[in-house]
């Protein structure tokens, strides 16, 4: 257990000493100040909480652990197999990993913060005694009719990915009942929800079939002016920040198709050189780099892009799309940035085991 | 290395958890360990879950169980971080000072206490005969929760006539869609492979085949919130019919309209089977005066239809069945919107959205 204290002010966060109700962990997603947001998805809230991690940085993090799962797994004293690691993010000032896992199932599951220091010690953060906020993921379509409020409840918004930008907390999330894509924008501060807003998102292929899905993952890029967001569906899909506004209908570029039988797993951007580049994972083709000059140079997808499915194994496959250089790093599951260095990768080799791997931005 | 002594290991409860304690220590030792920081003393001793320490050999490779050792007169007791999970054996390592590839280890399970089967698999919609083959999602009921990570495994499609799985058919359910409770499953059929023009859909065709008999069937692997497995399975079978890609058009639903002064439900028959899980709140019937009426909905069979019980009487005048515009047909189309609308066709073009209103009346009474 690792013990911190606070440096910031928590009123001007609306935060406050206790312990959150947190039933489940999933996404993460580092705000101001070192604030960590927790998307809890069986609770269907979004927690903010002061992670009290004061550390300097020590220069550029890197952390590397072979086998990560089974130290995860010796920690909690559970097997391998009762370790489920949601997600993972880097703190913006100490370069400390978090983790969001769960350690068991069922009746026995618990939601555990992880948080491993860049000499790879692995520690957890106690979810009592913190400063936090929390706020209600909405589901609008319940609450159009209050006689249904007595109802059992079976409607849920499954959150998948994060991200904070400039005072909004924006959320992705999948409904367990309608398909459709709805970004929530979440003011932080949190103030109750009244003003979270969400907006539905389409994306047109090929310049013929306009659809909506839920959106998988997202990074925010270009200093944080546009977003590039994978679906269910396989697109990846730009939208410019400024057309996701409140009550708007959105309709993003598809720039790539991720092929057939491939989902997109996550999404991370880093520069070198001057340069801002894209890293996207998928859970069959492999990872692979865009050079974010090329998407605005891009344009939309016209034709349907086979590209990736002829020719997985090219290093560069510039095929129909924006182009993308297929990297060599098999199994990446997860991924972020380690604060301007490098990024970090969770990876899964062939037996099933969990590596967590440093790559310096230079040999991307 | 050799183990020239015994130690007794046993469960206890301390503070309403559960405790390792471990007995049978020389006086002189536990003297010394009573007198160890606690950081030597997490260096001397580490429990480690059994299967871990068979994986990575040498214990000093991986982090120690989280918690917390104590030492008193007769034995050492070690408070874990996160409670010890039954049935799981774990390792208690003492390292006498003969080097970290020779500690002494014992070992203790956790009491597992068995329980048979209780969960069942009680519904799967849709209940249709007939499903199109563009075919968007499946719901499955489940009597009681449900513990998560069997979703990829035990549920399938499988080809009636053969028996073979359709692999990749569901989109794998990361993260898997549950009501709170858990006791209700939402799998998507991959919409990548239903979206005309996309490579997936184009490579691999529908996850589904029109003319074909298939079957969507539960495994009685899948666990509870317990970690037991099913009673039985369940399956339901469908025929595969052609894509269905049109708006649902209120328009065309028939009402059937009780007498004024009853308190008969409101038949509404479909053009179409509907989404069960949205037809649960997506439609409302609204007074003459405009509120909405309090009563009871259902659905009918094969998601044909609805009935709607008013708390009471119908009433002369206008009444109004409100749709919600997110409702949706087996295939994702909606009142305002085809799923996979081609922008070069005119007749697939989004409506206004918002919600649709159907008008209807109920019958003069009889009475007089």
């Amino acid at each position: 257990m690792v013990e911190y204290g606070t440096t910031i002010n928590l009123d001007d966060f609306g935060l406050e000493v206790g312990t959150p109700a947190i039933k489940s962990v999933g996404p993460l997603a580092f705000g101001p100040e070192g604030i960590l947001f927790i998307g809890d998805n069986a609770g269907a809230a979004i927690f903010a909480i002061d992670a009290g991690d004061t550390e300097a940085g020590s220069g550029a993090p890197t952390v590397t652990i072979d086998n990560f799962d089974t130290s995860l797994a010796s920690y909690l004293g559970c097997s391998r197999e009762d370790v489920s690691i949601r997600d993972m993010a880097v703190h913006p000032t100490s370069g400390n990993v978090y983790f969001s896992v769960m350690r068991g199932s069922g009746d026995a599951a618990v939601p555990v913060l992880i948080r491993v220091s860049g000499g790879g010690a692995i520690g957890d953060v106690p979810l009592d005694n913190v400063a936090f906020s929390q706020t209600v993921i909405k589901d609008a379509a319940d609450e159009d009719d209050p006689r249904l409020v007595a109802r059992e409840k079976l409607r849920t918004v499954t959150v998948t990915d994060m991200s904070y930008v400039d005072g909004l907390l924006i959320v992705a999330g999948t409904s367990n009942e309608e398909f459709s894509s709805t970004l929530r924008r979440i003011p932080f501060p949190f103030n109750g929800g009244s003003e979270s807003n969400s907006l539905e998102i389409f994306h047109v292929s090929h310049g013929q079939y306009e659809s909506a899905a839920p959106i998988r993952a997202f990074v925010p890029y270009q200093g944080n002016s546009s977003i590039l967001a994978s679906y269910t569906c396989t697109p990846v899909v730009k939208f410019s920040l400024s057309d996701l506004e409140p009550g708007k209908q959105a309709k993003g570029t598809t720039v790539a198709e991720l092929g057939s039988h491939n989902r997109p797993l996550d999404l991370v951007s880093y520069e070198h050189n001057g340069g801002e580049y894209l890293l996207v994972c998928n859970d069959r083709h492999p990872l692979f780099k865009i050079d974010c000059r090329d998407i605005d140079g891009q344009g939309s997808l016209t034709v349907p892009d086979h590209s990736l499915d002829d020719s997985p194994h090219d290093p560069v496959t510039p095929g129909v799309g924006v182009p993308r250089q297929i990297l060599p790093h098999p199994g990446v599951k997860r991924m972020a940035n380690l604060n301007g260095s490098g990024v970090l990768m969770l990876q899964q080799d062939e037996d099933g085991h969990t590596h967590l791997r440093s790559y310096s931005t230079d040999t991307l | 290395m050799t183990q020239t002594r015994r130690l007794y290991l046993e469960w206890m409860e301390q503070g309403g958890r559960v405790c390792l304690r471990v007995r049978g220590w020389a006086e002189s030792e536990l003297r010394e360990l009573g007198s160890l920081s606690a950081a030597d003393l997490r260096w001397r001793l580490a429990i480690l879950p059994s299967t871990v320490l068979e994986e990575a050999g040498n214990f000093r490779e991986v982090p120690p169980v989280a918690g917390q050792f104590s030492v008193d007169f007769e034995s050492v007791c070690f408070v874990p971080r996160f409670p010890f999970i039954d049935g799981t054996v774990y390792s208690f390592l003492v390292d006498a000072g003969g080097g970290p590839d020779s500690p002494e280890v014992w070992t203790l399970q956790r009491p597992l206490f068995p329980s048979a089967p209780a969960m069942e698999v009680v519904a799967i919609y849709p209940s249709a005969a007939e499903v199109p083959v563009n075919l968007l999602k499946v719901y499955i009921h489940f009597s009681g929760p449900m513990s998560e990570g069997w979703a990829d495994h035990a549920v399938k499609v499988c080809r009636e006539d053969t028996g073979e799985a359709l692999e990749g058919a569901f989109l794998p359910p990361d993260p898997e869609l549950w009501d709170p409770a858990r006791r209700r499953l939402t799998m998507l059929l991959d919409p990548g492979r239903i979206k005309r023009g996309l490579v997936p859909n184009l490579e691999a065709g529908y996850p589904l085949i029109e003319g074909t008999q298939v079957r969507v069937q539960i495994g009685p692997e899948y666990r509870d919130a317990r970690g037991q497995p099913l009673k039985t399975g369940g399956k339901r079978t469908y025929r595969i019919g052609p894509a269905l890609r049109s708006r649902i058009d209120p328009g065309r639903w028939r009402l059937t309209a009780p007498g004024v002064g009853s308190r008969r439900p409101l038949l509404v028959e479909f053009d179409r089977p509907l989404d069960h899980a949205l037809l649960r709140h997506s439609l409302r019937v609204c007074g003459p005066e405009g509120t909405p009426l309090h009563g009871r909905g259902e659905v009918g069979a094969a998601e044909s239809s609805w009935t709607f019980t008013p708390a009471s009487p119908w009433k002369d005048g206008e009444y109004r069945l409100v749709v919600n515009s997110k409702l949706e047909d087996l295939a994702g189309n909606t009142a305002v919107r085809v799923f996979d609308r081609d922008v070069t066709v005119a007749g697939e073009a989004p409506s206004e959205s918002g919600p649709i209103v159907v008008a209807f009346s109920c019958l003069p009474s009889t009475a007089f």
